[in-house]
């Protein structure tokens, strides 16, 4: 018993400690918002002396994080929910319908699975440039919802190939239309495949950095990171405005993820290991 | 099953496809035709064959951009993989409370990269950086450096955040691979007197074998088409000694207006993340073969 209690303590301390380490930056980079540059300066590893939120308050104001916080609250909300709709109707037809061309549709979808951003990102930029789609707020939901939507269909395909086929018939003997079928059986089934890829999808979308950097130069229309990006060059000397700027942005966003971590890493897991 | 009118299906198809085949299936296509012109991104176009292909492989930055990225992949495969696997170790020695580091250790896969990469930009540097502040405060002031502005340490740097990073998510991915694992199996190790670390290597590390595979596939083709990092904490430097693919090919696209030539290096990109691929699964189906297990 005293064997088995020594090690429970030691284990306890060594993760302990492992964690304390692997959080040191994130706990430095918020201790650090609240010393003035010169106590940065002169002692790095020193506890603020005060705490004091309004230099928060400042960093926001001043680098209109509010702006950049809309911006990406508007263009993920936006993209991923073009990805839900778009990829659920998809792959109902995928999973239930049989139609000519189905293997050579759900091939194409299946290549953008494999293919890098790099394969297409120059020549899309040329696209969007000709086409006038670079430089609005609108701009990178198009491109955030292409990239999303192959491996919704796959991932919602494959909750749906699980629901038994009987389900379906009855359904058309009961004479439901297609599109009824779709609301009365597909999606109360798709529920937790929904839950899944809004996860993995809004992540991506929130957190997407060089379609957003070639794409968006107008700082108006900038997210969250090529807006910290920019208040990070332009103050660049004042240490603690950008220490500010960057607790309140991951701040709120751990803070989601503490509450929602059971969906999170399960949704993040299974996106990318199928 | 038919539906109940014919076009229903292409109906339902429509809208994702229209949108994939406008932003990603015609600029891949487009972005292979590039590749055999000259381009400045507006002027005329001009026929060069594989002149592009040619350049690219004798370009002495563009190959050095693999052999960085290469090393940068075989550093992360310890960092993040390996680091997860022992991770994933220590949190399932235990049937309980490990719940709050599993949560810990997964935050920074959260955040914009972006903003990680600020912060370890402060983490690194030379003045108040974190890591110099550690070192002088425990008497190993002279091992303070410019971490960043090294061309020693520049690239392990990076990956180092890298691992930071991703270590929580493949600890994630093993931690739901070892709770599949049937618990007679680790409780038969265990009444057999195999101590902790016994059954994690040679009973639930060979157990899962397989997603360890897929995750060193994830590390070697994400690692691969890395940019965000390395464009905020280096950008290719100090004198080009972290300059990956695709830091190079933004610079030769959008600061240089080479379309065509960036084009042939993103095929030739393509190519390789494509092969990467191929050779897991070749690798793959030779295990099935001689192992017999599926």
């Amino acid at each position: 018993m005293k064997r088995l209690l020594g090690s429970r303590a030691v284990f306890f301390i060594v993760m302990g400690v492992l964690a304390a380490i692997y959080t040191l930056p994130l706990m430095w980079m918020v201790m650090s918002s609240f010393k003035s540059n010169s106590e940065i300066f002169s002692s790095p590893l020193s506890l603020p002396t005060s705490i004091d939120f309004s230099i928060w308050a400042d960093a926001w104001v001043v680098g209109n994080l509010g702006r950049y916080v809309f911006n990406s609250f508007f263009v993920t909300s936006l993209s991923v929910l073009a990805i839900l709709v778009f990829s659920s109707l998809a792959a109902y037809a995928f999973s239930v319908f049989d139609f000519n061309g189905k293997g050579i549709l759900f091939a194409m979808f299946a290549l953008g699975l494999l293919m890098p951003i790099q394969s297409y990102f120059i020549a899309q930029n040329s696209l969007f440039e000709l086409l006038s789609i670079k430089g609005h707020r609108w701009t990178l939901i198009v491109p955030y919802a292409a990239m999303g939507i192959p491996l919704a269909i796959y991932l919602l395909k494959v909750y749906l190939d699980g629901v038994p086929r009987q389900l379906f018939d009855a359904a058309r003997i009961d004479g439901a239309s297609d599109m009824k079928m779709f609301r009365v059986i597909v999606l109360p089934l798709l529920k937790p495949g929904l839950a899944t890829v809004a996860v993995f999808s809004i992540l991506a979308s929130w957190n997407e950095f060089l379609l957003a950097l070639l794409y968006v130069t107008n700082d108006k229309f900038k997210t969250i990171p090529t807006g910290l990006l920019a208040f990070s060059s332009r103050y660049v000397t004042d240490y603690q405005l950008l220490f500010s700027a960057l607790t309140i942005v991951t701040l709120p966003m751990i803070a989601i993820y503490v509450i929602f971590h059971r969906q999170v890493i399960a949704g993040i897991t299974d996106g990318s290991l199928k | 099953m038919r539906a109940h009118r014919w076009f229903t299906p292409y109906l339902l198809v429509l809208p994702a496809m229209a949108l994939f085949a406008f932003a990603i299936l015609g600029p891949v296509l487009a972005t292979g035709v590039f590749s055999f012109y000259e381009w400045d991104g507006f002027g005329a176009f001009t026929s060069v064959g594989i002149d592009n292909y040619l350049r690219a492989f004798s370009d002495p930055v563009f190959r050095a951009s693999f052999v960085h990225v290469a090393i940068y992949i075989l550093l992360t495969i310890v960092l993040e993989v390996g680091a997860g696997l022992l991770l994933a170790g220590m949190v399932t020695s235990r049937p309980r409370g490990t719940g709050f580091f599993r949560v810990a250790f997964f935050i920074p896969v959260m955040l914009p990269l972006v903003v990680v990469a600020v912060v370890w930009g402060f983490v690194y540097n030379p003045d108040f950086g974190l890591i110099n502040g550690v070192l002088e405060a425990v008497g190993l002031g002279t091992l303070a450096n410019v971490w960043l502005g090294d061309t020693r340490t520049a690239l392990i740097s990076v990956s180092i955040v890298s691992g930071w990073v991703f270590a929580g998510f493949f600890m994630a991915i093993f931690y739901a691979a070892i709770n599949q694992i049937p618990t007679e199996i680790v409780e038969a190790a265990r009444i057999d007197g195999a101590s902790e670390i016994q059954t994690f290597w040679r009973v639930k590390v060979p157990m899962i074998r397989n997603v360890i595979e897929i995750a060193i596939l994830l590390a070697v083709t994400g690692g691969f088409q890395s940019f965000d990092l390395f464009f905020v904490l280096t950008n290719g430097g100090p004198y080009g000694a972290t300059e990956i693919p695709t830091t190079y090919l933004v610079k030769v696209v959008f600061r240089n207006q080479n379309v065509g030539y960036g084009s042939a290096m993103a095929m030739i990109m393509t190519a390789t993340v494509l092969a990467m691929g191929a050779v897991y699964l070749w690798v793959r189906k030779r295990a099935d073969v001689d192992g017999g297990t599926a």
